[in-house]
C-alpha cells in the first residue's frame, strides 16, 4: 500500500471523483489548485481525495472516492490520516463539507472530524439539477473540521509577531520596521491574512482563525528607554525567521533571550556621557579647560539619570533636574581656581547633549515622513517637552543665580 | 590650525560614539557610528565655515549623514535607526537652545527671539534633510553599498547562513 501525490495529468481520476462529486465543472473548479493523493495497492488506484490549501493555515478536503469493489477496507480512512500529517506543518485545521448524508457523516466522524457550521441551501444554489444521496434529496452543506496536530497554529503565529513587535517599538523602532517585522513573521508561518495597526505605544494584531472567527490582541507598549542593539538583534532574527532558518519554537526562545539583553554598564554608559559632553562641547564653541570641565559634569548628570531610571521617575522631573545640576555645577566650575578665563556657556551647551532626546526626535520625523502622523506627533511632542524641560532646568537655575547677585557675570 | 583641524575631526568622533554608548548600539557598530557622526560634522562645518548659513550647513550635513546611514544599513544589515541617531546629533540646534534660554533669563528679549527662530530654522533644516534623503529610492544605496564590495565579508556571511540552515535540518 502507498500513498503518493499526483501533480499532473490530474484529470485521469475524473471518474472516480465523480463518485463522490455529481457535477464535472464543479470537479474542474478545484482540481487545478488542488493538491491530489492517491492510495495505491498492488498496483491499483483504491482512493483519491483533494486538498485545497486556503488562506491563514485552513485545507479543506474537496473530494475522497473509494472504488466501489475497494469499499470496506479502511483505505479511505488511512488516505486522511496521511494527509492529516501530510498538512501538519502548514495548517492548523482541515475542513470537510458533505451534503446531510449519515452514512458521509459517520465516516468523517470515524477520522476525527466534528461538527464546524452549515451552509444553508448550498446543494440548490451551487448545482443545476437536485442531488440524491440514496434516497434523500441534499439541500444544506454540512461542514466539519478536523484539528491538525501541529505545532504551529494560528495564535502561536500571532502571539510571536506580537511579541517582537512589542520588543521593537519598546525599544525605539520606528512604526513601519514594527509592521514590517510582525507581517514578515505571520506570513513565514502561512498566515496570510493579518492587519495590524500600531500607535506610538501600542499594537493591535487580528488575524483570521478558522471559518468565520478571527484572533485578535492589543498590547499597550508603554514608551521606556531605548535599546538599538535589541532592535538590531529582533531584525536579524526577522530576516532568518522570514528566510526560513528559524523554527517558532526557536523564534520564541530567541525572542526571549534578546529581551534580556542588558543595557550597557553603568560606568561604561556615565564615562561616555562624559565623552558626548566633553566632545560636543568643544565643538560648539568651548575651549579646552571647558570641555573638560563639561567631561565631569556629563559624568555627574548620567550618575543622576541612571539613578533617576532605576527609580522610575518622570521624564520630566529627570530633565528639569538634569538641567538644574548641569547649571549649578557649571557655575560652581566657574568660580573653581583654574587658569584661564572659564565661562559657563560652553559647559552647559557640552553637558546637556547627553539629555537631548535625539532618538524620539529622528523616529518622530520618519513617522511623519512615513505619513504615519499620528505616532509621529506623539514622538515629535516628546522630544520637543525634554527639550523644554532641559530649557526650564537651565532658565531657572540662571535666573536663580542672575538674582543671587552673581548677576555681575552675565 | 593642524590642532584645529584634528580636534575637528576627533570630537565628532568620539562625541557620536559617547552618544552610540547611551542608546545601547552593538559594539561592533561603534565606529561606523562615529564615522557617520564624523562626516556629518566635517560637511556642517565646512560649509559654515565658509560663511553660509547654519541652516544650509545643517541641511546639507543631515543629508550626508543620512546618505552615510543607509548605505550602512545596507552593508551591516542592521536597521539605519542605530547610525542615524548618534551620527545626527551634532547637529542638533543644542547651543541654539541654551542661548535662547540664557538671553530670556537675562531679559534680552530681542537677542532671545533671534537666537530661538535660528534655533527653529535649523531644525527645520534638519528634518528636510532626513526627509529628502529618505525619500531617494533604495536601489541606489543598494548599488553605492555593492560598491568595492569585499570578497571575504560576503563568504563569510554565506557560510554563517549555510551553518544555521544545516544546524536548522537536525534540530
Amino acid at each position: 500500500m502507498k500513498i503518493q501525490q499526483i501533480r499532473k495529468d490530474k484529470e485521469e481520476y475524473m471518474e472516480m471523483l465523480l463518485m463522490a462529486e455529481p457535477q464535472r465543472d464543479v470537479i474542474e473548479s478545484y482540481l487545478d489548485k488542488g493538491e491530489m493523493f492517491v492510495l495505491v495497492n498492488g498496483g491499483d488506484v483504491c482512493a483519491v481525495c483533494v486538498i485545497e490549501l486556503l488562506k491563514n493555515r485552513k485545507c479543506e478536503l474537496r473530494n475522497i472516492a473509494t472504488r466501489v469493489e475497494e469499499r470496506g477496507k479502511g483505505y479511505a480512512k488511512s488516505l486522511i490520516c496521511h494527509v492529516c500529517e501530510h498538512y501538519g506543518n502548514q495548517c492548523d485545521t482541515m475542513y470537510a463539507g458533505t451534503g446531510n448524508s449519515r452514512k458521509t457523516l459517520e465516516f468523517l466522524g470515524k477520522c476525527g472530524f466534528v461538527n464546524s457550521h452549515i451552509a444553508a441551501n448550498y446543494y440548490a444554489e451551487h448545482y443545476r439539477e437536485p442531488v440524491y444521496e440514496g434516497e434523500v434529496k441534499l439541500t444544506d452543506k454540512i461542514y466539519l473540521k478536523k484539528q491538525l496536530d501541529s505545532e504551529v497554529n494560528v495564535k502561536k503565529v500571532v502571539d510571536l509577531a506580537l511579541e517582537a513587535g512589542r520588543i521593537l517599538l519598546k525599544n525605539g523602532a520606528e512604526i513601519f520596521r514594527v509592521d514590517e517585522t510582525m507581517i514578515r513573521i505571520c506570513q513565514r508561518f502561512h498566515v496570510e491574512y493579518v492587519d495590524t495597526f500600531i500607535l506610538s505605544h501600542a499594537i493591535f494584531i487580528s488575524a483570521e482563525n478558522g471559518m468565520e472567527e478571527t484572533y485578535t490582541k492589543v498590547k499597550q507598549v508603554p514608551l521606556s528607554s531605548a535599546h538599538l542593539g535589541i532592535v538590531a538583534e529582533v531584525n536579524e532574527l526577522s530576516r532568518e525567521i522570514s528566510e526560513g532558518l528559524v523554527s517558532i519554537e526557536e523564534a520564541a526562545r530567541r525572542l526571549k533571550a534578546i529581551d534580556r539583553i542588558p543595557e550597557k554598564k553603568g560606568y561604561f554608559q556615565v564615562l561616555a556621557a562624559g565623552a558626548a559632553s566633553g566632545c560636543y562641547g568643544y565643538l560648539l564653541g568651548a575651549s579646552e579647560t571647558e570641555s573638560i570641565a563639561a567631561f565631569f559634569i556629563g559624568c555627574i548628570l548620567y550618575v543622576w539619570v541612571l539613578a533617576a531610571k532605576r527609580q522610575n521617575l518622570s521624564k520630566m522631573i529627570v530633565n528639569i533636574v538634569g538641567g538644574v545640576l548641569i547649571t549649578a555645577l557649571a557655575i560652581a566650575a566657574c568660580h573653581l581656581p583654574v587658569p584661564g578665563n572659564v565661562q559657563f556657556g560652553g559647559m552647559i551647551i557640552g553637558s546637556i547633549m547627553p539629555l537631548v532626546p535625539g532618538l524620539a526626535f529622528v523616529n518622530a520625523i520618519r513617522d511623519i515622513a512615513d505619513s504615519d502622523f499620528l505616532s509621529g506627533t506623539v514622538r515629535m511632542i516628546d522630544a520637543l517637552l525634554v527639550f523644554v524641560y532641559i530649557a526650564v532646568g537651565v532658565g531657572v537655575t540662571l535666573s536663580v543665580y542672575n538674582r543671587m547677585g552673581g548677576g555681575f557675570m552675565l | 590650525m593642524i590642532h584645529g583641524f584634528m580636534m575637528h575631526m576627533v570630537c565628532p568622533f568620539l562625541g557620536t560614539m559617547g552618544y552610540a554608548v547611551l542608546f545601547n548600539v552593538p559594539r561592533r557598530f561603534y565606529l561606523s557610528c562615529g564615522f557617520t557622526g564624523m562626516a556629518g560634522w566635517s560637511v556642517y562645518h565646512i560649509i559654515v565655515s565658509h560663511t553660509f548659513s547654519a541652516a544650509f550647513a545643517s541641511f546639507l550635513g543631515t543629508m550626508s549623514v543620512v546618505f552615510l546611514s543607509r548605505v550602512l544599513s545596507i552593508r551591516k544589515k542592521c536597521p539605519i535607526t542605530v547610525f542615524l541617531v548618534a551620527g545626527i546629533l551634532p547637529l542638533v540646534p543644542g547651543a541654539g537652545i541654551y542661548h535662547t534660554v540664557y538671553y530670556l533669563v537675562t531679559n534680552q528679549l530681542a537677542e532671545a527671539s533671534l537666537r530661538g527662530m535660528e534655533s527653529i530654522k535649523v531644525a527645520f533644516a534638519i528634518v528636510l534633510g532626513i526627509v529628502f534623503m529618505l525619500a531617494v529610492p533604495g536601489k541606489l544605496f543598494q548599488a553605492a553599498s555593492n560598491f568595492r564590495h569585499q570578497v571575504p565579508e560576503g563568504g563569510r556571511k554565506k557560510k554563517g547562513i549555510f551553518e544555521q540552515a544545516v544546524r536548522g535540518r537536525f534540530r
